[in-house]
């Protein structure tokens, strides 16, 4: 395994690999990494090519895999690619949940048990506020699909991505846990992270700004190449962000991740993930 | 970005992580901003480069006698310009930097004779397909490993001459602006 299993070990390189499994999505939230929304062009990464890159993943040391988007729910074909990603590593995957009613939610229920879990988003206990950010009816749709995932046993934690963590109203978060607790997610299932100033929220002049210096490196493939970071390939103006492109080779995944192991190994003493993104 | 380039130069802020050692604030080569689209090509790419072009045990007059004459024969407006000021500042004079540029056999009577060997070493290597006729002279003024690096400097050459001229890389203001202070 080398050097990749080792900087992973050491703690240098995230040991989750990510791969965008699509950019579209049936949303256009104010601070979209990607400018995803359902009209932009969708650069798929199919189902083999995943599998593909978990399998390798492992044999190159990776503990776990993320799925992210656009809203991978989107993909029909994705309740069954978890499953098979649950049988090569523990898989994390990022929804709107917006979707998850009828069909799809009964299309999720083989995941009850597996070492899948759905990481969803959301903003505030305020449904206006949540929607301002999200779009129309988000909240309502979200804090529906919440439970019901909990009820089926299907592993779920929820995300919450902030202005300024820090400057939150501690009343409104009290509000905001006393909601997903009621819902079925415990503490331990719920993050607060901050808004990345990278694609949309540059645009509406929101976030920080981050760097390779500022954030955990985790390798991340795309349609487009691989990525220091799930925060790497944005999109502002319709252009993909190169700045933390690591290869546009992607196959076989150790030429991205002897890369980026080399990266997080040159680079200066005392550099550390400061900010704690995830 | 100019009419004729094929693919955007990526700017410094938007380098990618393996491209960023070759960026410079003084300015930094379209060959580089363009490679840096894929930046795994770019980190092998630019390294081979300084080792095949940059200095070495030959020379590098005699180095830049070799790549301006391929440029020349390739056509290749970007090398051409930029290795002219090259070889100006390795001890070639305008007229001999002109001489390459024309590449005529009177032309190249000011060279010396361990030059005009070189020059059709070069136009004998980059001038046909197929075998290549033996130097019958060459190896009276350079040992093996001098045609050997010689004959990859040439080879090296044709291919950023193609890499340039396909995606149309621009020559930058200052060399055009030195080449005309120069009467080149």
């Amino acid at each position: 395994m080398g050097s990749v299993a080792d900087a992973i070990a050491n703690g240098g390189m995230g040991g989750r690999l990510w791969l965008y499994s699509n950019y579209h999505c049936n949303l256009s939230c104010s601070y979209c990494l990607t400018e995803s929304s359902p009209g932009v062009r969708r650069r798929v990464l199919d189902a083999a090519a995943i599998l593909a890159r978990a399998r390798e993943a492992r044999e190159l040391g990776f503990t776990g895999v993320g799925i992210t988007g656009g809203e991978p729910f989107l993909l029909e074909w994705m309740p069954a690619l978890l499953a098979e990603l649950a049988e090569i590593l523990p898989v994390i995957v990022l929804s709107n949940a917006t979707l998850f009613t009828g069909r799809r939610l009964a299309a999720l229920e083989p995941l009850a048990g597996l070492p899948v879990r759905i990481q969803i988003s959301l903003d505030s206990a305020s449904p206006q506020e949540n929607d301002a950010m999200r779009g129309p009816e988000n909240f309502a749709k979200a804090v529906a699909a919440i439970p019901a995932l909990v009820e089926r046993g299907i592993g779920v934690r929820i995300a919450t991505t902030l202005e300024d963590p820090d400057g939150q109203d501690p009343a409104e978060r009290d509000r905001l846990c006393e909601l997903h607790r009621s819902l079925g997610v415990g503490d331990e299932d719920h993050i607060v992270r901050p808004i990345i100033r990278r694609g949309r929220a540059v645009a509406g002049d929101m976030g920080l700004a981050v760097g390779f210096d500022e954030i955990e490196p985790e390798l991340t493939i795309t349609a487009d190449g691989a990525f220091a970071s799930p925060f790497g390939p944005t999109v502002r103006a319709g252009e993909l962000d190169s700045d933390l492109l690591v290869t546009r080779t992607v196959e076989p995944l150790s030429v991205p991740a002897g890369a980026l192991a080399r990266l997080v190994g040159s680079a200066e003493s005392g550099r550390d993930a400061r900010l704690g993104i995830r | 970005m100019t009419s004729r380039q094929l693919v955007r130069p990526l700017a410094a802020p938007q380098a990618p992580l393996l491209a960023r050692p070759y960026y410079s604030e003084q300015g930094t080569s379209p060959i580089v901003t363009s490679l840096a689209h894929v930046p795994e090509a770019l980190a092998v790419t630019m390294p081979f480069i300084a080792t095949v072009l940059g200095p070495s045990a030959i020379g590098a007059r005699t180095k830049e006698l070799a790549i301006l004459r391929t440029s020349a024969r390739l056509g290749c407006e970007y090398c051409v310009a930029t290795h002219s000021v090259v070889a100006l500042d390795s001890g070639c004079t305008a007229a001999e930097v002109r001489a390459l540029r024309v590449g005529t056999d009177e032309s190249d009577a000011i060279f010396s004779a361990a030059e005009r060997a070189l020059l059709r070493w070069v136009d004998a290597v980059i001038g046909a397909t197929g075998a290549v006729a033996p130097a019958a002279d060459l190896a009276a003024h350079y040992d093996e490993a001098e045609i050997v690096e010689l004959t990859l400097l040439c080879a090296a050459t044709l291919m950023l001459n193609r890499y340039c001229t396909a995606l149309g890389l621009p020559v930058s203001a200052a060399t055009v602006e030195r080449l005309a202070a120069e009467g080149l």
